[in-house]
This record gives C-alpha cells, structure tokens and sequence, in this order.
C-alpha cells in the first residue's frame, strides 16, 4: 500500500526539525533544514520561507526537491519527492502558516529570528518511508469520527440557537475532552467577534470582543481558515495581548475568558452560505493537544453549527400564536439608574459596564417599552425595529438576544428575559428602573 | 591533490570537533536528471590532517542517494546540533566510497551514543535516536573532501561562506 500525506501528518506538527535537499542548475546539491511543513491537501504541502535561501534560489530554477520528515512517536522517516509550484504571500495558507510559525518558533526559542515571507506550495510526487519493513497501519492516526458522528447527532435535535450553543459545548467536552472552549459571533458593523458561550473558564467572558484579524480568533475569522498552535506561542499577536488590544475603551471591555498561557490553540471559523457567521475556538494548557483529526472534525461541526444557524436565523420571525401566560413581575426595592450612551449604546446600570452595540440597545428599547406597560416581545417586532438599525442580512438577532440574556443573568439578576415561545420572549424587571440617556 | 597541501584545511579545529559529536547530519546528492536525493547520515569522521570527511550512510535506508553519490559524486552534508541549532553546511566531492573499518564502526557507535545524550534533555529516548540511525548495520563510508563550508544556522546570517577551496 503506498503511503498517503493523511496518514503521516503527525510529522508535520514541527516538534522536529524537517531536511530539505534541492540542486542548482550546475549540479551541487544543497540541504537544509526545515522549520515547517505543512500540511496543505492530499496532494500538497507548503514549506514556510523565511529566508532568502539557497533552497529558494535552487528551485525557483529547478523546481524539484526532497524533504524529509519524522514521525515523532516512532522515529520513522519518511522521504517526501516534491514539485515547488508557487508562493503564497498573504490570504489562508499564508496566515495559517504564520500563526503555527509563531508557536513552532516560541517552542524552540526562535521568535526573533523566524518570520515568515511566503507559504512555498509544493506538489507531492512521491512518499517513501526510509525502514523498509515499517508496519505503516501502525501509524493510524486517531479516529474522531465517532466523537463527530456523535455531536452531530446531538446538534440535529436542536430548535434554537441557545440550545445549539449548549449542545455543542457539551459535546466537545464528553466526546472530544475538550476542556476550554468559546464561540463568538461577528458583528460585521464594528468587524469584531463577540464571545455569546463558552465553556471552562472561571468568567464566561460573554460579550467579550475579539478584533478581526487580530490573535488566533480574529485571523480565523477574517481569513476563513482554521488555524491550529500546538505550542505557547510568546508573539503578541497570537495570545494574551489579545485582551489589550481592543484597550482604549477600557471601562467598556469585558474581559476575554480564554486561559493566559494556551499551549495548543484551535480556532474554526463558522461559515454558511459563503458568509462568515463566526468561530468556534477550543484551547488546552497542554502542549500538542489537538491534532490535524480534531482539526478535521471541528471544521465538520463548524460547518454543520453554521447551517444551523443560519437556518435558524431565516426562521427567526416564526412565532408561536399565543405567548405562554406568565404573571407579569412585581417591581419592588431600590430604584436601578440604567444609563445608555448613543454613540456605541453602551449600557451602564447603577454605573456598571453592562452590555453595548445591538444588544444594548435591544436592552433600552425593551427597558423604554416595559415603562410604557409593556412586558411581551416577539423576536419579529425587534427585527422590524428602525432604532436598532439592524443589517439586512445575518443581523444574528438570536445571538444578541443570548448574549443580552447571559450578561444579565450574570450582572443583573433583577433583570431577566424568559423565553416564552417559539419567537416570542418577555422581559421581566423586577426593581424600579430610572432610564438615562446621555447625548 | 597536493597543490593544495600546503594550504589550511577548510574546517579548523573546532569545526571538526564541533560536527563529530552530538550533531544531526543529512546527505544529499543528485541524479543526472538533477533530482535531488536526501538521507540521514550515521555518523562522521573527520581526517587527521582535516582535509577529508568520511560520512557514513546505511546501504538499506539510502540505496537512492548512494546510487547519486556513486554516478556523479557531488554532495552536500549539513550538520546541525539539535540543542543549539548550530549548522554548517559542506558542499564536495565524493572520493570513494568504502566497506566499514573497524575504526569506522567505532567511530559510528561513539557518535550514536553522543547523538542520544543531546537528544534525552529534549524528551527522545534510546529507542527513538536508534530508529532515526537505522540502517547502520549495512553501512558504508562514504569519503568526501570538502570544497566549500556555509554557516547555516538559522537566522539572517544563514547560507553565508566559511571558506572555499579551489
């Protein structure tokens, strides 16, 4: 059986050092070493260029080489023919790259010196593993598919998009052992990512933002490639600075949940319809911890949450005839002073950073509605809505109303929004609220 | 070959004791399509007088590139020590190419055992660098004389010229 590029990815994962031998056109042979290569497709790995080379010079005159891997666990080497086709110097690959780079070169104490120019793409001619008798079904990498099969089936049974959030994260960690993970959705307006669940982490850290483009996160969203770190990486864009860099509106920021010294990153962005709706980012204090297999099988759900919900979202303005009957809360005690700021409709209640953007000002128009008496809402009525200035398309109405429900339910218990029915909600307030708007 | 006698050796001293021990090296060679071939080698010696390299390959694990060595001759070997990330890079010609001697089998076994004291610190045991120097109970000699030497070790400085011989 000839060996595939699937079965060996493990010696892709940089914790060894890669050989690459090319000839330039008078017939001296050159070898170097190799500080990734990376897994592209089937058929195809890039090799990151760092350096002006003479690899480089080599085969952009004859594009033949050799590469030369090990299997970490078992020490095997395998022998790579490859054909260099092209150099990618920005878009997925190239970013990708970059951001595994980044680990790899914090790992071996390189962050200085490593930075990469370009994603070398090259054709696999031919894969030759050096021990003759090697035992390749040895080599089997772990089998993620029943984990999938089985979160799969758990996010098919669900109606909303609450439940698919609870439903995935429960999956990750009882299938996939996944200890820490988050989902954020994008708010296309302010090109930020925000966190609406999250599982493993002391602070939910929902409502938490995340740049596009910047960190891990903000790379796979922008990019719409998955991008997995097995190492610590100490470069700023890819880990803790990630909580300071949206830092001018510090008062505003609700701090960012993930762990502050992840040794394995991997961030899914969550793409329907050709249109970005999110990522889905699981981390590990522990070094290696997630594979090219789980990559395979997060991209899966990835794909499979985002068809979800955007299948909710079209649904959205279903609603059930009747709203359940629900006794309308008694208000009592201490009068609350909510304040909203138009600019960015950032909330403030009794002075405290509640909420901001769509969800803020969700919550100001149910609060200025629930002094007028009323109480009951429909998700179709808010979409409707002029003041909330909500996009045409993917508003992600349900996510805001999540995450709105969430902050309150951690920061202002007296507030409450109760779904009701399929479409409809209630707003349940339960002290006397004084509303300020500051202009 | 005696015109150069008189010259320095291209590897000083400190060269020679720096790729003999601990370090990984990695052969290459081509074919006459200009294809490049690329195995690991099992160990090195360094002539007396400095003037020639004696890298050993596996006749199992390294049939392709063997075959280069033996039609053309030219070969590259780069040395690296796994803990620094210090390389050097020779280009050269092949001399000749030879059963093992007793010094050479010697020679090989001394540099297996230091190859695994560099490579325990960094988590790989015994059984591990054993794999990766498989092969070298069907070894050869292969015996080089160096013609250029780079220093390689990754940074910007990388691929710069040590010295050259004619």
């Amino acid at each position: 059986m000839s060996i595939t590029l699937e079965s060996i990815r493990r010696c892709f994962e940089g914790a060894l050092p890669a050989q690459i031998a090319t000839c330039a056109p008078d017939g001296t042979p050159n070898v170097a070493y190799l500080s990734q290569v990376h897994y592209v497709d089937s058929e195809h790995v890039a090799l990151s260029f760092q350096f002006f080379s003479k690899t480089r010079e080599n085969v952009l005159v004859n594009p033949y080489a050799q590469a030369q891997v090990m299997e970490p666990v078992t020490g095997l080497q395998y022998q790579l023919a490859l054909q260099y086709l092209r150099t990618e110097t920005e878009g997925p690959l190239f970013e990708y790259m970059k951001a595994r780079l980044a680990g790899v070169a914090s790992q071996t104490g390189m962050s200085k010196v490593f930075r990469l120019r370009g994603s070398d793409v090259y054709r696999v001619l031919d894969i030759h593993c050096t021990e003759p008798q090697a035992p390749q079904d040895k080599l089997m990498p772990e089998n993620r598919m029943p984990a999938l099969r089985a979160c799969a089936q758990q996010l098919a049974k669900c109606t909303d998009l609450a439940s698919l959030l609870d439903e995935l994260l429960a999956g990750l960690a009882r299938h996939f052992g996944i200890e820490h993970a988050m989902v954020l959705m994008l708010d296309a307006a302010s090109r930020r990512l925000y966190t609406v669940a999250s599982l493993g982490y002391a602070e939910s850290g929902v409502g938490s933002e995340v740049t596009l483009g910047e960190g891990v996160i903000g790379v796979a969203a922008e990019q719409r490639t998955p991008i997995r770190i097995a190492y610590l990486t100490g470069d700023y864009a890819y880990s803790r600075a990630l909580r300071e860099s949206l830092g001018e509106d510090g008062e505003k920021e609700i701090p960012f949940p993930g762990l502050a010294k992840p040794h394995s990153q991997l961030a899914m962005p969550i793409v329907a319809g050709g249109h970005l709706l999110g990522v889905l980012y699981v981390e590990s204090e522990q070094k290696l911890r997630f594979t090219y297999e789980d990559e395979d099988a997060l991209m899966a759900l990835a794909g499979q949450i985002g068809f979800a919900m955007q299948a909710f979202e079209q649904n959205g303005d279903a609603v059930d005839e009747q709203p359940s009957a629900l006794a309308p809360a008694k208000s009592s005690g201490a009068e609350v002073a909510v304040k909203i700021y138009p600019a960015d409709n950032s909330v403030f209640v009794n002075g405290e950073y509640l909420i901001k953007g769509v969800a803020g000002a969700i919550l100001w128009k149910l609060l200025s509605d629930h002094a007028q008496g009323r109480s009951e809402f429909s998700n179709r009525e808010l979409r409707l809505e002029p003041s909330l200035h909500l996009p045409e398309i993917s508003d992600n109405l349900e996510a805001r109303l999540i995450l709105l429900q969430r902050r309150l339910t951690e920061r202002c218990t007296f507030l409450r929004i109760e779904k009701t029915g399929r479409g409809r909600f209630r707003l349940a307030v339960e002290r006397p609220v004084r509303l300020d708007r500051f202009l | 070959m005696k015109a150069n006698a008189d010259e320095a050796p291209l590897l000083s001293e400190a060269h020679a004791a720096f790729v003999q021990r601990r370090t990984s090296m990695n052969v290459a060679g081509r074919d006459a399509e200009k294809r490049p071939a690329l195995a690991r080698g099992l160990g090195i010696r360094v002539a007396p007088d400095r003037r020639t390299l004696t890298v050993y390959l596996s006749t199992t694990h390294s049939a392709r590139l063997l075959q280069c060595l033996r039609d053309n001759g030219a070969i590259a070997v780069a040395v690296t020590r796994p803990t620094t990330h210090e390389t050097l890079q020779f280009k050269g010609r092949v001399r000749e190419i030879l059963p093992l001697s007793d010094a050479d089998i010697e020679a090989m076994a001394a540099y297996r055992d230091s190859f695994a004291a560099e490579l325990e610190p960094l988590g790989y045991r015994r059984d591990f660098v054993r794999q990766l120097l498989a092969g070298s109970e069907h070894g050869v000699a292969v015996v080089f004389e160096p013609t250029a030497m780079f220093d390689q070790t990754p940074g910007p400085k990388a691929g710069e010229k040590l010295g050259e011989k004619p």
